[in-house]
């Protein structure tokens, strides 16, 4: 007489794993964003207290020319030279020069490290592209209090 | 003789494609299959893979702001993440506030009412003032700074830009 063997192993049944694994996919396909969206922080000065009350901080005012130039005011800084108080920076072609910047403000962190505020002043026709650039290279310097003045 | 016990000659020779059972064999006897092979455990292990992928890159900030058609945001490396704020878009040439176009002439009666909105369902709380503006990197400033005055007029002190992360 034939002896049969008892399996003691046991198969696992894979259709089932791999419907609910594309059903996985798809869905996650089809929900996925791919676009990672971010914000950039901007503090504008309303109201609040009066200019006597609040502390005296070091702050920059840049202005923004059509051409790209950009003109620096320093204020409320005794650590800055005043050789370094008002500086200008040419465009390169109709944008800010960004390599001359960092250099700048880097140059100007290192004398008054307290310098955290830069206001930027646009003009009408400057692209909403270049402020967000500006503040972009601003903050990777150590600028993080930053507003856009209204024109 | 090693090539034909390895675990690959199995694997090939007893599939579900081919009804072909090894632990439960149907037959006495294994007979050729002429069936094409998928190798199961191979497919699963990158479906897995993907499912992983997919989940950890899942996020949920996207939903929060709908970019229109041919819109670009500006792009820039430090930027915060998004938080769920009034959101103001400007697009060919309108504005929406909360995806409801908007004059210029009533934004700021707009903001206030926002404001308003705000102070009644949260009795008691202040409020943040945190304007979240969306609009094309080739936008010109004159078209944004109607929308910062009339937040500032409102009183919403902090303005956030959209912006693509690098």
């Amino acid at each position: 007489m034939r002896k049969h063997k008892k399996h003691l192993d046991f198969e696992i049944n894979l259709i089932p794993c791999i419907d609910l694994l594309s059903v996985c996919i798809c869905f996650l396909l089809l929900t996925a964003v791919w676009l990672n969206i971010g914000s950039m922080n901007v503090k504008q000065a309303v109201g609040g207290q009066s200019q006597a009350e609040t502390p005296k901080k070091p702050l920059m005012w840049v202005f923004m020319a059509d051409d790209g130039q950009l003109t620096f005011n320093v204020q409320q800084s005794s650590l800055i030279p005043a050789a370094l108080t008002n500086l200008k920076i040419a465009g390169l072609d109709g944008h800010a020069n960004v390599g001359e910047l960092s250099r700048i403000l880097a140059q100007l962190t290192s004398k008054d490290p307290g310098l955290k505020t830069a206001l930027i002043q646009p003009r009408a026709k400057t692209s909403y592209e270049d402020i967000i650039a500006l503040m972009d290279e601003f903050k990777k310097l150590g600028l993080t209090d930053l507003g856009v003045a209204p024109l | 003789m090693l090539a034909s016990q390895s675990v690959l000659h199995e694997t090939a020779l007893q599939t579900v494609v081919g009804s072909q059972s090894y632990i439960h064999p149907k037959h006495g006897k294994w007979s050729r299959v002429l069936a094409a092979d998928l190798l199961l455990t191979a497919l699963i292990d990158a479906f897995s893979i993907l499912v992983i992928f997919l989940l950890m890159s899942f996020s949920s900030t996207g939903d929060m702001l709908f970019i229109g058609k041919g819109q670009e945001l500006p792009k820039a490396s430090l930027a915060e993440s998004l938080e769920r704020n009034p959101v103001v878009k400007l697009q060919d040439g309108k504005i929406y506030l909360e995806e409801k176009e908007v004059g210029v002439e009533a934004l700021v009666e707009s903001f206030l009412a926002l404001r308003k909105q705000f102070k009644e369902t949260h009795p008691g709380a202040e409020y943040p003032g945190i304007l979240m503006i969306q609009g094309d990197r080739r936008l010109k400033y004159e078209e944004l700074n109607q929308v910062i005055l009339a937040a500032s007029h409102a009183g919403f002190s902090d303005i956030r830009f959209a912006v693509l992360m690098k």
